[in-house]
């Protein structure tokens, strides 16, 4: 059985059908085959699988499909607008803030949950919301300095 | 102008934050099947019968396979000790040994297929304590691989020895003697182990894997297939994280066999509780004996580690054997007699991890030295000054050692987190806590440092191939794996600058064994070095063509040439030139065609398994760490305020990634030292998910972290450059504990990693002593 759902996914509205136990982050990789979300841990503590439903970062291997009926996704894809890297993705290339590049698409995702609710976080604040998202090559400074260009501080 | 030294954008830096960048998991193959395995629930049990028929004919199942499908393959593989099977074939030595596989259409199909197969067990006895499975008596894990002599599961003992160990003994003042544990830990790479395999109707197999040994992968893979390696092709796009977990073939082969059984390519990606049954960092209990003057000279030390290489051995009598030698850290001692056990045990296999053998002792060697400056009343840095080693000092290996910048590691990472010198100041620690707090009497704050030596993976062997192009763009053919620290982007470097070149110029191809030359691995740190220098003397060999054909042409002699800015030019006439459409047309008579230059680097070296004599390492490695902790004496909760950690890197090609590079392995290190461990219930693991076992997250990265790199050349190093990337993680731990002894006026943790109830049970022991 599969469920016909209407959503928006990178800013394009879609008449989609999902299997009722599949994840957004399947349903993205396989489906729409938006393979920039990744899978590491599969049980939501990991955060590379980060995407924004709404302006706010969820970990999609969490969430059903679904579940985004008349929601608004955006993905690492849906970021750069006519080829123009967004600001977050320059500020992360500027500042080297990453290295195997693995858990770095949910990492800027949430970024910009961060800055979409909280332009100017200060450094604590900063960890503290991406406490969630682990970056085992440790480029967490290079991300820090990447923020703080970004929060204007 | 020089490229070599400078930070140029990272090669792949704009599809990584793209997510544009292809990992083996997304790449999909038409007709692509996905797999999934049984695996065995038990750590050591006789596999008594195995039927998979009613899996085999679930609908969408293609192919299975269990040990009756290995007939006419070597069913072991392995990296120096094949003992491996393919799939389990007479009984199960792990929890997650690969009993059964199964490929399908879809992972729902797989994983109920899975659920269909019929095995019966007969349990055995398991080894799963490391110090118990090295006894005689002990249940054998591996009845062919071990040393009979030594009893037990050790598969070798390695020994370096110096001086007189009794003597040395008896000449010092004073002597302390102390057991460390070390456990396994994760080695964390984001992206979990993922194989696509292939088979083209030629007969060829096709194997995409992001593996950091991709040669010696290919071998294993032809070694259980019976071809030939032109038949075998590995690619390798950019791994996800790798840090010595991507080496040697895990999964490579049962993929393979289930895709030549299916006909289709078949896709298998490891859920992350897997990932945790496919590799780990060795555990390890170091016994250690240091005698000293009284004056913080070390007289003799006296090590014995065991290593726990679990069922299978992967590079585990390698690393232990490099551990051997390295067992009392980089000092200078007269009297030394170091020895190292790899043992077999009934848990999931361990192998290298960054650091591979050396994190172990030096957290053995480096608490000592604490230990031993308390015991003299002396500035724990001074002890390590007065000891350590220095230019063309003799090695326990024999060797002279060249490019020591271990005290300036030392000293640079003390200036950074102020220590206080003098034995007043350093083993006294009377500083408040930061933070207000109702409960700040509890609060204690003390520094540490430590300082490490690791050798990188020698002899051994790396061919570079260069094609340079008509136009003035080259290509670097290389085996090398670029899994975020960069390889593509300092080996970019290192050939532009060679050739005269732009960065954009040249560009570095992913591993592809159908066209690029054998490497050795991506791992020991060894990549710039070794490949680094292959590509430049493979750049030299273009550039002699080059010359030659240019002193013709140009009418000059060749020592009056130089290539500058794509040109090759008469030295002081830079009018009299020639572009390089111009000599290639004075070689080819026109402007097409390709020049090549490869060069196959062996490096010379290994040591003696029961002297320990020869040279250890084609290079050696130091580095430093320095961290300054808070203990909350009442919970034994541990606050990092400060970590610095510097690393003699030689030359830094791409400072900013070496930076990183740093950062990474220090942050890894702080994770071990604090709470990294996996565990183990009768060899049942029990923490197997990030949910469980704790990475280092943005809130454990303390607030202040420097990264210092040390340059002293070496002069077999392109451009003078060492290898890095793993030497920020073994002193990391022991800085961080030394920190916590030093706030704890001397009560020490010894077993890692220094979890608070740990700290709390210490404390309380000495207040029921006194």
């Amino acid at each position: 059985m599969k469920l016909a759902i209407t959503t928006t996914i990178n800013g394009r509205r879609e008449e989609i059908t999902v299997n009722p136990h599949q994840t957004l982050l399947e349903f993205l990789r396989d489906d729409l085959k938006l393979k920039g979300a990744v899978e590491g841990c599969s049980v939501g503590v990991c955060g590379s699988c980060t995407v924004l439903i709404d302006g706010k970062p969820v970990s999609s291997c969490l969430t059903l499909a679904a579940n985004i009926e008349g929601k608004s996704v955006t993905t690492i894809e849906g970021l750069s607008q006519n080829g123009e890297l967004d600001p977050v993705q320059q500020a992360f290339l500027k500042y080297q803030a990453f290295q195997c590049g693995f858990c770095t698409t949910g990492m800027i995702m949430a970024v910009k949950g961060l800055l979409n609710a909280h332009p100017h976080p200060n450094e604590a604040e900063t960890r503290d919301y991406l406490s969630g998202n682990l970056c085992r090559c440790g480029t967490y400074k290079e991300v820090l300095a990447a923020v703080k260009e970004l929060s204007g501080s | 102008m020089s490229l070599v030294g400078t930070n140029v954008e990272m090669v792949g830096g704009r599809a990584k934050v793209s997510g544009a960048v292809s990992y083996v998991a997304d790449m999909e193959f038409p007709g692509q099947l996905y797999a999934k395995a049984l695996r065995s629930p038990y750590p050591h049990a006789r596999l008594l019968r195995i039927d998979a028929s009613k899996a085999a004919a679930l609908p969408g199942v293609r192919a299975v396979v269990t040990r009756n499908d290995l007939a006419g393959l070597n069913p072991y593989f392995g990296t120096g000790v094949e003992d491996q099977p393919v799939l389990v074939i007479d009984k199960v030595r792990c929890v997650g040994d690969i009993v059964a596989a199964v490929a399908a259409d879809s992972k729902e199909i797989a994983e109920e297929a899975i659920t269909l197969i019929e095995a019966d067990y007969e349990e055995l006895p398991a080894a799963t304590d490391l110090l118990e499975a090295a006894k005689p008596g002990a249940p054998i894990v591996q009845e062919q691989h071990i040393d009979k002599r030594a009893g037990g599961n050790i598969h070798g003992v390695y020994r370096a020895s110096s001086g007189d160990i009794e003597q040395g003994l008896k000449e010092s003042d004073d002597i302390i003697e102390n057991i460390y544990k070390i456990p396994p830990v994760q080695h964390g790479h984001i992206e979990p182990h993922v194989v696509t395999a292939l088979w083209e109707p030629s007969g060829k197999l096709v194997v995409h894997t992001p593996s950091q040994t991709p040669s010696p992968l290919q071998e294993q893979i032809a070694k259980v297939f019976k071809m030939p390696l032109n038949r075998v092709r590995v690619i390798v796009p950019f791994i996800g994280g790798g840090y010595g977990g991507k080496n040697h073939a895990r999964i490579e082969p049962v993929v393979a066999l289930l895709a030549r059984k299916a006909r289709r390519p078949v896709q298998w990606i490891l859920s992350r509780d897997e990932v945790f049954l496919t590799g780990r960092r060795f555990g390890a209990v170091v016994k250690i004996k240091t005698g000293f003057k009284r004056d913080g000279r070390l007289w003799a030390r006296q090590v014995e580690a065991w290593y726990d290489m679990g069922a299978y051995a992967l590079s585990g009598p390698a690393n232990t054997k490099n551990a051997a030698i390295i067992a009392g850290g980089p000092y200078n001692i007269p009297h030394r007699d170091y020895t190292t056990y790899a043992v077999y045990t009934n848990l999931p296999p361990a192998g290298p991890y960054r650091g591979v053998g050396a994190s172990h002792v030096c957290w053995a060697y480096e608490s000592d030295i604490d230990d031993i400056a308390r015991r003299c009343n002396l500035d724990p840095l001074e002890v390590r000054l007065k000891n350590l080693l220095r230019e063309n000092d003799r090695f326990i290996t024999g060797e002279a050692m060249i490019s020591v910048g271990v005290s300036e590691c030392v000293k640079q990472v003390a200036k950074s987190i102020n220590w206080q010198t003098g034995a007043e100041q350093s083993l006294r620690s009377d500083a408040k806590a930061t933070e207000q707090s109702l409960r700040s009497d509890a609060i204690v704050r003390g520094k540490g440092l430590a300082v490490a030596i690791k050798s990188t993976s020698t002899p051994s062997t790396s061919a570079a191939s260069v094609r340079l192009n008509a136009d003035g763009s080259a290509i670097l053919l290389t085996s090398t794996s670029d899994m975020g620290q960069g390889a593509q982007t300092s080996l970019a470097q290192i050939v532009a600058d060679e050739l005269a070149l732009p960065f954009e110029r040249v560009t570095v191809t992913f591993p592809d064994s159908d066209v690029t030359p054998y490497d050795k691995s991506t791992s020991s740190s060894r990549a710039t070095f070794h490949m680094g220098k292959a590509a430049q003397l493979a750049c030299d060999k273009i550039r002699e063509q080059l010359f030659q054909a240019g002193a013709k042409a140009l009418e000059a002699r060749v020592e009056d040439l130089e290539l500058r800015d794509s040109r090759l030019q008469v030295k002081g006439v830079p009018e009299k030139n020639l572009t390089y459409p111009q000599l290639f047309k004075a070689i080819y008579g026109e402007a097409s065609g390709s020049l090549f230059g490869s060069h196959t680097l062996r490096t010379e070296g290994g040591v003696d398994a029961i002297t320990g004599q020869g040279k250890g390492s084609s290079f050696w490695f130091y580095s430093a760490a320095g961290a300054e902790v808070e203990v909350d004496t009442e919970t034994g909760k541990v606050r990092v305020l400060q970590v610095a950690s510097a690393v003699d890197v030689g030359k830094a090609v791409h400072p900013l990634q070496c930076g990183l590079q740093n950062e990474g392995s220090a942050l890894a290190g702080l994770g071990s030292a604090l709470f990294e461990e996996m565990l183990y219930d009768n060899g049942q693991p029990i923490n197997s998910s990030f949910l469980d076992y704790l990475l280092p997250s943005m809130l454990d990265h303390p607030g202040e972290f420097k990264s210092l790199l040390v340059e002293t050349p070496h002069p077999d190093g392109p451009f003078g450059a060492k290898g890095m990337g793993e030497a920020a993680l073994p002193p990391m731990a022991p800085a961080i504990g030394n920190a916590i002894a030093n706030a704890l006026n001397g009560v020490r943790v010894r077993d890692l990693p220094v979890m608070p109830h740990k700290i709390v049970t210490a404390l309380n022991g000495c207040k029921e002593r006194r």
